[in-house]
C-alpha cells in the first residue's frame, strides 16, 4: 500500500475502516484458532516447551485485535472531524498499516519458532512496528491538539462577534 | 428524603479496613530466608544462583524438573508440603511413647521422646519440638525437627509412608536388624543428609561432626537450594546467567552450533563424565581423608558437573578393587561399608546407588566408542522431552525413564536382534516377558524403599553365581516354582553355562523358596517381592504361594513383612487381608494364621502338588522339610544402606 499524496480524509477514513474490520476480522479468527488449541490440548500450543509460543500468539492476537479497533476509531474520527486529520495524513496511515502488520506479525512469527524463553527472530518486526505506531499516534495526537485549539479559537471569536 | 452518603461509604470503608486487618492477623507471616535461625537455609554463592534463575529462559526445563521427584527431595514443612495429617493426630506407630502431633496456624509441631537423648527409647525425655523440614514425596516423608540448637536437625521417629497414609517407625522403613536402634543423633541432616539432597550443600559444623556434643558446636548450615535442582546437574549458574543477559549473545548461540562455555550440559559430556553428574548422588562414596570432609564442611562438597568425580571422592568398587588397600582401610573403619551395600561378588545390591551398578556393566566398562557406551543418560532423562506424550507426573513416577526406552528398543540402539527374532536368544515367545531384555538383565536384585529395585549392573543370568552369592538370579525370580537345578539345565542347553556344584535343597527346593526361607533378609525380602511380581505370578501360578508369604508375614525383619504382605493382597482371596507389619507378635500370627488354614482347607482341590513347592501329593505342605529349612535362616544381622 504505497503513500498517495492526494490521500483525503475521507478516503483515507474509508481505507482504515475497511483495514481495521477485516483486521478485527483475521485477528478474531485467529482467537479462534488459540481457544481451539486450548480445546484439542495441542502440545504444540499447551507444553511447557511452547510456553514463550503460548505468550507470542497470545500477544499476537491482542495487539492485532486492539490494532483493528484502533483502525476503525481512527477511520471514525477522520469522518466525523476531517479538520482533525493530521497533517501528513498520507504517512501517517501508512505508519499505522504498517505498525499493525508489524506489530502482531513480529509476534506471531516470534513464536513460529522460539529459543526456550526466548522468541524466534520474527519477534525483530516488534520494535520496528512499535516505532511506527509511536510515529503515527504522535502525528494524530499533535494533530488533535491542533485542530482542539484552532476550533477554541474559532468559537471564541464567534463569542465576541455575538457580544 | 435524599440519602446521604456518607454512611453507607463509611460502613464499606470499615468493612474493607477489618477485611484487611484480618487477612494480616491470620495470614502466616513471611519471613527472609536470611533471618530464619532455627533450620538450615538456602543461601547463593560461589556462582549458585538457584533454579529461580533458570526458569525465565528454560521454561520448559522448569517445568519438567519442578514436576521432578528430585525437586522435592528436601523441602520447608508448610501446609503445601506436607502430607501427613498433623492436625491432632496422635501416632503409636512409634519407638517408646505414642508421638502427638499438633497444626499451630501454618505450623507443624510434634511431641515425642528425643530420639537425641541417651538411654532406651521409652525412657527418653519427652519434648515438643517444631518440624520444619521434609525429606521425600515420592513414597516416604521423612520429618525433620529444629533442635534448638542453632541450624540442627534431627528426624522424627515416625515415617509417613504416603501410598499406605500411614506412620512407621523409623527402623520399619529401612532393612534393619530388630532390636537395633537407628541411629538418630542430633544434626544428623546437617551432616549427612543434606549431601545428596540438597544443591550445593555447606554443613558448615566448626568443628567435624561428632567430634564432640553437638550442643558446643557452631552449626551455620546452608544450601544453595533444598532439593535436588539445576545447578547439581549443570553446576553454579552465575556466569552463564551473567553472559546471557545479553540477546545478542543469546541469539548467537541459539543460531550457531557451538556449545556454551559458561554452563555444564551432562548431555554434551562423554558418557563416564556424564553419568558422574549421577553418581555424585546415586553412588556409595566416601572422602579420601578427614582434610577432604572438612573442606567440605566448611565450602561444600568440592565435586562440580564435568569434574573427575574420583579426584575428589573414594568411590568403592569391590568387583575391581577387591585386593585395594584402600578399601581395605576403609572397611578396617567400618566393618560394614561393602556389606552394607555390596553382594559378596562386589554387586551393589541398595537402591539409590545405580552408579556403582553402572560403571561395572559391561556395556560401560567393555565399550570402545562413546556412542555405543552405556550411560544413565541412555535411558533416563532429566528433562521430560517434547515428545513424550506422558503427563510430567506420569514420566516422574517412572523414574524419569526416557520415552521408548522402557522396552528393548533400549538395548536394540546398541544389539542387534538375532536373525530369527528375539526367541532365537531369549527362548521365551517374543512377546512375552521373558523376552523383554530388562527380565534378565537387570533382574529385582537390589533392595530399597520396602522394596526391590532392578539391578543397574548389566548381567546374565548365571546359578553359579547365585550359588556364590546368595544373590536371586534373573531365571528363578521369575520361575519361582523351580530348582536352581532347573535353570542350570535350561542355561547349560541354551548358552552352554556349566552347571556348578548343587546341595539337596538347591537341587529339589524351589530357589525363590530357599532364598524367602533360608537366605538372610535382604534375600527374604527380595524373595518376597518376586512372589508378588506380575510376571513371576504368570509364570509360576499362584495357588501355590499363600503359606509362604504368610510364614514371612512373621519375619524378624519388619521390611520383608512389608513387602510379604504386600505380595500377598496380590494373591487370590488375599486382597482384603488386615495386617499391621509393625504390630507385636501376637496380632502378626493372628493374622497370618487365618491364611495357613484356609490354604490347607483347600488341600483337595490344590491341582499343583510339587516337591519342589514342598507340596505332597496330597496336597498338603510338607511341613517338616519346610521347617527344617526354616531351621537354616540365615539371621546374620543385616542393615542394607540404601
Amino acid at each position: 500500500m504505497p503513500a498517495d499524496p492526494a490521500l483525503t480524509p475521507a478516503a483515507a477514513s474509508r481505507r482504515h475502516l475497511r483495514f481495521g474490520w477485516w483486521s478485527l476480522l483475521a485477528f478474531l479468527s485467529l482467537g479462534f484458532t488459540l481457544e481451539m488449541l486450548h480445546g484439542f490440548k495441542v502440545g504444540l500450543y499447551l507444553d511447557a516447551s511452547s510456553e514463550t509460543r503460548r505468550l507470542m500468539w497470545t500477544l499476537a492476537h491482542a495487539h492485532g485485535g486492539l490494532f483493528g479497533v484502533i483502525h476503525i476509531l481512527f477511520g471514525l474520527c477522520l469522518r466525523v472531524a476531517p479538520e482533525a486529520a493530521p497533517r501528513r495524513l498520507p504517512a501517517v496511515s501508512i505508519s499505522l498499516v504498517g505498525a499493525s502488520l508489524l506489530l502482531p506479525g513480529g509476534f506471531f512469527l516470534g513464536g513460529v519458532t522460539v529459543y526456550g524463553g526466548d522468541p524466534g527472530l520474527g519477534i525483530l518486526a516488534v520494535p520496528a512496528g512499535a516505532a511506527l505506531l509511536a510515529a503515527a499516534v504522535y502525528a494524530i495526537a499533535r494533530a488533535t491538539a491542533a485542530a482542539s485549539v484552532s476550533s477554541g479559537r474559532q468559537g471564541n471569536t464567534k463569542g465576541r462577534e455575538r457580544r | 428524603m435524599a440519602v446521604r452518603p456518607v454512611l453507607p461509604v463509611a460502613a464499606i470503608v470499615l468493612a474493607a479496613v477489618a477485611l484487611g486487618a484480618a487477612a494480616v492477623w491470620t495470614r502466616t507471616p513471611f519471613v527472609p530466608e536470611e533471618r530464619v535461625a532455627h533450620r538450615p537455609i538456602q543461601a547463593a554463592a560461589d556462582g549458585y544462583v538457584s533454579s529461580t534463575a533458570c526458569k525465565a529462559c528454560h521454561p520448559a526445563q522448569y517445568a519438567t524438573w519442578y514436576g521432578s521427584y528430585h525437586r522435592t527431595m528436601t523441602q520447608v514443612a508448610t501446609p503445601e508440603t506436607v502430607v501427613a495429617d498433623f492436625d491432632g493426630v496422635v501416632v503409636d506407630d512409634v519407638h517408646g511413647d505414642p508421638m502427638r502431633l499438633e497444626r499451630r496456624g501454618g505450623e507443624f509441631w510434634a511431641e515425642f521422646n528425643d530420639p537425641g537423648a541417651e538411654g532406651p527409647e521409652s525412657e527418653r525425655p519427652r519434648i515438643t519440638r517444631r518440624v520444619v523440614m521434609i525429606t521425600g514425596s515420592h513414597h516416604q516423608q521423612i520429618y525433620w525437627y529444629a533442635t534448638g540448637h542453632e541450624r540442627a536437625l534431627n528426624v522424627l521417629p515416625g515415617v509417613y509412608l504416603i501410598a499406605d497414609g500411614r506412620w512407621a517407625p523409623r527402623s520399619a522403613v529401612v532393612l534393619h536388624p530388630p532390636n537395633q536402634a537407628v541411629s538418630t543423633v542430633n544434626g544428623h541432616w546437617n551432616a549427612v543428609c543434606i549431601a545428596c539432597h540438597t544443591t550445593f550443600p555447606r554443613t558448615r559444623f566448626d568443628t567435624p561432626f561428632l567430634s564432640e556434643p553437638i550442643e558446643q558446636q557452631a552449626v551455620d548450615t546452608m544450601t544453595g537450594e533444598f532439593g535436588i535442582a539445576c545447578e547439581a546437574c549443570h553446576g553454579p549458574g552465575a556466569e552463564h546467567v551473567q553472559a546471557h543477559r545479553n540477546p545478542l549473545q543469546r541469539y548467537a548461540l541459539y543460531l550457531g552450533d557451538r556449545p556454551d562455555p559458561t554452563i555444564v550440559q551432562p548431555a554434551r559430556l562423554d558418557p563416564n563424565r556424564s553419568s558422574q553428574v549421577c553418581g555424585q548422588c546415586h553412588s556409595v562414596w566416601e572422602f579420601y581423608d578427614a582434610d577432604g570432609e572438612r573442606r567440605a564442611n566448611s565450602d561444600g562438597l568440592p565435586y562440580r558437573p564435568g569434574d573427575e568425580l574420583r579426584d575428589t571422592r573414594f568411590m568403592p568398587q569391590p568387583m575391581a578393587q577387591r585386593d585395594s588397600p584402600a578399601l581395605a582401610a576403609f572397611v578396617e573403619r567400618d566393618p560394614a561399608f561393602v556389606t552394607g551395600s555390596f553382594w559378596s561378588d562386589g554387586m551393589i545390591r541398595v537402591s539409590g546407588r545405580e552408579y556403582n551398578g553402572l560403571i561395572d556393566s559391561p556395556c560401560y566398562k567393555d565399550a570402545t566408542e562413546a556412542a555405543r557406551t552405556l550411560s544413565c543418560y541412555s535411558c533416563h532423562t532429566m528433562h521430560k522431552t517434547p515428545d513424550d506424550p506422558r503427563p510430567i507426573a506420569e514420566w516422574a513416577a517412572t523414574h524419569q525413564v526416557s520415552a521408548g526406552k522402557d522396552g528393548n528398543d533400549a538395548c536394540l540402539a546398541c544389539h542387534d536382534l538375532p536373525e530369527d527374532g528375539v526367541t532365537e536368544h531369549t527362548r521365551h515367545a517374543a512377546d512375552s516377558s521373558g523376552s523383554a531384555c530388562y527380565n534378565c538383565h537387570m533382574p529385582y536384585t537390589s533392595y530399597g524403599l520396602l522394596k526391590a529395585i532392578r539391578s543397574h549392573t548389566i548381567s546374565s543370568p548365571s546359578v553359579a553365581e547365585s550359588v556364590q552369592t546368595g544373590r536371586p538370579n534373573a531365571c528363578n525370580l521369575c520361575h519361582v516354582d523351580r530348582t536352581l537345578a532347573w535353570t542350570g539345565a535350561a542355561l547349560q542347553e541354551w548358552y552352554g553355562q556349566p552347571l556348578p556344584p548343587l546341595s539337596a535343597d538347591e537341587r529339589s527346593v524351589s530357589a525363590a523358596l530357599l532364598w524367602a526361607m533360608k537366605g538372610d533378609a535382604g534375600q527374604r525380602a527380595l524373595a518376597a517381592f518376586a512372589l508378588g511380581w506380575a510376571p513371576a505370578q504368570e509364570a509360576s501360578g499362584t495357588s501355590w504361594m499363600a503359606p509362604y508369604l504368610a510364614e514371612l508375614l512373621n519375619d524378624p525383619y519388619e521390611a520383608v513383612r512389608y513387602i510379604a504382605y504386600r505380595s500377598l493382597r496380590t494373591v487370590p482371596g488375599h486382597a482384603g487381608l488386615q495386617y499391621d507389619y509393625v504390630a507385636g507378635r501376637e496380632a502378626r500370627v493372628a493374622a497370618a494364621l487365618p491364611v495357613l488354614q484356609a490354604w490347607q482347607q483347600r488341600a483337595s482341590q490344590r491341582t499343583r502338588r510339587d516337591p519342589a513347592l514342598l507340596v505332597a501329593d496330597d496336597g498338603q505342605l510338607m511341613v517338616d522339610r519346610m521347617m527344617g529349612i526354616l531351621r537354616q535362616r540365615d539371621n546374620r544381622p543385616l542393615f542394607l544402606r540404601e
